[in-house]
């Protein structure tokens, strides 16, 4: 557990925040220029100018009234920033070695969880920007750092790369108990990996707690900023292998057919995404369609956002809170007679049910 | 004597660079256009105001030979004439050289463990070497060819002050052209000698970099 309350002056505002860190991963999401890079180097030790308090089990890294601030060596922090941050003049051994005070078991196991032996000898200018990305990685966890920080380690990195990287960062979280700092702007990597989220605002927490209560509640607007309106948790329940569908049962609603996902055991909790974009809406009942998702429901509100309309509809077959939201356009809304109370069929492919 | 003075410019030239890429409050500019004075003013106003400042009617000079330390028309006066005129060049190419290193490795490297000296050594050096090599190598350059400061606060006496810069002259003044030839051969060799080597590890260490 740490616990953390800092203050900082930065050129738009103070930053002022106050949370508590437990095991596993703290996800943090805001606004660009929240302040959320400035909380990590706070963390680091980094920023001299921060005063308050972080305390660890055991030993406190600031102080402020008793006059302590340890400094960035003394902290034991395992910090990788947006682009890596890699050391050009070193191989990716001599990287991942730089902090490890010769313990060469720490650094073994580092370089076995993030799978980068092939790479060692190569120098960062050749490496791609996910290879880069777990070197970077690697070089943290060898220190055996007492806090991961983590800043947007996988912006940098394109969404077919990033896939690939995120299975180590569960990873790290799973097999390493180190405590994780992880700054994001991806709803999906907060749901995948994280057990609390913060949100920032202009240097404050505007809000903290399990991610998806933060990111699915309604008129929490964040789920839609970041393109993803209807998130759902749900526990694998059966492997359709010659179907290539996995079936996924939605706490208190239907099932959905999403694409196999054969490294998923039955059992296990999950969250699915789906675009209110991708929901079809039929007023009758759907047959003959090559949509697996096809669920009854009743159209609860209609509300105009921009140029489109969203619909929210509850599921008859879910409890009364869970509102699905489908995005048609006004003529859609016309030429099906939609109103408040109207019944409907909502339809979506297995392809637009994506697991986070 | 060249190279003697490089040496001795070298730590000190490497900390003034390092302080004035790093500060970035006032009186930067102040210090920084002091330091580069020796390099637009005439060479002989520079040796002017060495000689004033350490002969015997001045504070300096005067404190130093109650030492017994007579610098002005001695060895000690070329090697602090050549000292100072070389000294702005190797600051100038190495400060540049420290500016391009992203200070967040810096941040990086400290919380992998390192103290700011050993961060310094690990990190800032390895990636600045070829700016503070480059520099040096101007400024042993410079040390060799100066003239001017020289001759004004060390004087040009045979086997004691004479440079090889001031044999070449001397050499032509009197009349030696062919032993001036062989100097002016010789300091075009050690040159070459110097450029060459950098230019040489320069791109040795580079195409091991992106191998």
């Amino acid at each position: 557990m740490i616990d953390v309350r800092v203050e900082l002056p930065l050129p738009r505002f103070t930053l002022r925040v106050e949370v508590r860190l437990g095991a596993g991963v703290t996800a943090i999401m805001g606004p660009s220029g929240s302040g959320k890079t400035s909380f990590l180097e706070a963390l680091a030790g980094l920023r001299r100018q921060a005063r308050g308090l972080i305390a660890l089990d055991g030993s406190t890294w600031l102080h402020s009234s008793k006059g302590i601030a340890l400094p960035p060596e003394a902290r034991r922090v395992g910090y990788v920033p947006q682009d890596a941050g890699l050391f050009p003049h070193l191989t990716a051994l001599g990287n991942v070695g730089f902090g490890a005070r010769g313990e060469v078991s720490a650094v073994e196991t580092a370089i076995d969880t993030l799978e980068i032996r092939g790479l060692l000898h190569r120098y960062p200018t050749s490496l791609s920007g996910g290879e880069k990305q777990r070197v970077a990685l690697a070089r943290a966890l060898a220190t055996r750092p007492r806090l991961l920080l983590l800043d947007e380690p996988l912006a940098s990195v394109d969404v077919a790369l990033r896939e690939r990287v995120l299975p180590y960062l569960v990873r790290i979280r799973d097999e390493w108990s180190v405590p994780c700092v992880y700054v994001t702007h991806n709803v999906g990597e907060a749901l995948a990996l994280a057990e609390r989220l913060v949100l920032f605002r202009d240097g404050h927490v505007e809000a903290q707690g399990p991610p998806l209560e933060l990111l699915g509640a309604p008129g929490v607007t964040r789920a839609a900023e970041s393109g993803i309106e209807n998130l759902l948790a749900g526990r694998v329940v059966a492997h359709d292998a010659n179907g290539g569908v996995t079936r996924v049962q939605l706490d208190g609603g239907p099932s959905v057919s999403i694409p196999l996902v054969p490294e998923r055991p039955t059992g296990a909790r999950v969250t699915v995404a789906i675009r209110a974009e991708d929901l079809l809406v039929a007023v009758e009942p759907v047959r003959g369609l090559s949509a697996r998702n096809v669920y009854p429901a009743r159209v609860i509100a209609i509300e105009r956002t921009g140029v489109d309309v969203t619909l929210r509809c509850a599921l008859t077959d879910a409890g009364p809170d869970a509102a699905w939201l489908a995005r048609v356009t006004p003529s859609a809304v016309e030429a099906l007679g939609l109103t408040t109370g109207s019944t409907v069929w909502l339809a979506v492919k297995s392809h637009s049910v994506r697991l986070v | 004597m060249a190279a003697l003075s490089t040496l001795l410019i070298l730590p000190l030239g490497v900390a003034a660079a390092l302080a004035l890429a790093r500060y970035q409050g006032p009186g930067k500019g102040a210090v920084e256009t002091v330091l580069s004075l020796p390099l637009v003013l005439p060479p002989t106003a520079v040796g002017l105001v060495l000689l004033e400042l350490l002969s015997r009617r001045a504070p300096l000079g005067a404190w130093l030979a109650a030492r017994g330390l007579e610098v002005v028309f001695t060895w000690k006066a070329v090697l602090l004439a050549t000292a100072v005129m070389s000294f702005p060049l190797l600051v100038r190419s190495a400060r540049t050289a420290f500016e391009e290193v992203d200070p967040r490795l810096l941040g990086i490297a400290r919380t992998l463990g390192c103290g700011p000296v050993s961060a310094f050594f690990r990190v800032t050096l390895p990636l600045a070497w070829r700016g503070v090599l480059a520099g040096t190598v101007l400024a042993f350059s410079r040390a060799l060819g100066e003239f001017g400061a020289t001759v004004m606060v060390a004087g040009n006496i045979p086997g004691k002050t004479q440079t090889l810069a001031l044999a070449i002259f001397h050499d032509n003044q009197i009349g030696r052209d062919d032993r001036a030839l062989v100097l002016a051969g010789v300091t075009a060799t050690l040159a070459f000698a110097a450029l060459w080597l950098t230019e040489w590890i320069t791109r040795r260490r580079a195409r091991r970099a992106h191998a």
